[in-house]
């Protein structure tokens, strides 16, 4: 796998896991207002497919970041929010109001402005 | 759902209730989420830390030997457990707020491990780098304004 490819499938890799942990502890839905313990998260699917996808995506990270220079990598890691913010709408119908576009774009610049210095 | 009330009592409850299942501590998601981003970011240079000298002391040997020696190295142990907790801290704040909402703001990550790197060990952040550092911070406070909609009493 080439390290780009190693990259990108981290970064949505690792995006897919916090939608997943995101379902996983809100069983019934996003409007759910009961809490679930820490222990019975063992018992939700999405919880395993959080933490499969998160080991996976820092193994995956690992194997990118040792051919591709960080300071490239890491601004990489900012699409992941967008991504975030895309499968939240799509997936968990999370509403994303227009000041948080600009709050992740906000963030993502500066991110890049670090990384560039 | 109605979970085995038992079952609440004897796990470690998130949020924690007592023995009737009323929550006893409401931990203010802004402080969990802040903290697990605090103790993700010292987890990681306290792994690091320990990884560097695990490394100078392993013997040759086979490759699953050496990795059992950087894992239980003491250092690697504590990092891991700080990280750990950041974890859980972080799954609470993941059930309390919208994911579209907490996931930028782990870039004040970058703005802990170059202002720890400043104060904590000295390293040099160019003028460039606190530009960057402002900006995400701006963001952060922007993404403050975006909304109410999940947060709870």
């Amino acid at each position: 796998m080439s390290a780009s490819a190693a990259l990108w499938l981290s970064i949505i890799l690792g995006s897919c896991a916090q939608v997943f942990l995101k379902r996983g502890v809100t069983p019934s839905g996003y409007s759910s207002s009961e809490q679930r313990s820490y222990l019975s998260l063992l018992r939700s699917p999405w919880f395993w497919a959080w933490a499969f996808s998160f080991v996976i995506a820092t193994g995956l990270w690992l194997l990118a970041v040792a051919r591709i220079p960080v300071s490239y990598a890491f601004p990489m890691l900012s699409t992941g929010y967008v991504i975030v913010a895309v499968l939240s709408i799509l997936l968990l119908k999370e509403r994303v109001p227009a000041m948080r576009w600009i709050a992740i774009l906000v963030i993502t610049i500066g991110v890049v402005v670090i990384s560039r210095n | 759902m109605t979970p085995d009330a038992r079952l609440e009592v004897r796990d470690l409850p998130l949020p924690l209730r007592n023995t009737t299942g009323q929550r006893i501590l409401r931990a203010p998601w802004e402080w969990a989420a802040l903290g697990a981003i605090l103790l993700a970011a010292s987890g990681h240079l306290i792994i690091k830390l320990g990884l560097a000298h695990a490394v100078s002391t392993a013997l040759p040997g086979p490759i699953l030997g050496r990795i059992l020696h950087y894992a239980l190295n003491p250092v690697v142990l504590a990092g891991l457990a700080v990280y750990g907790t950041g974890t859980l801290l972080w799954i609470y704040a993941v059930s309390q707020r919208s994911i579209s909402f907490l996931y930028p703001i782990t870039a004040l990550n970058y703005v802990i491990v170059a202002t720890g790197g400043k104060f904590l060990f000295g390293e040099a952040v160019s003028q460039g780098r606190w530009a960057g550092i402002g900006i995400v911070v701006l963001g952060v406070t922007l993404m403050q304004f975006s909304g109410q909609e999940e947060k709870r009493k």
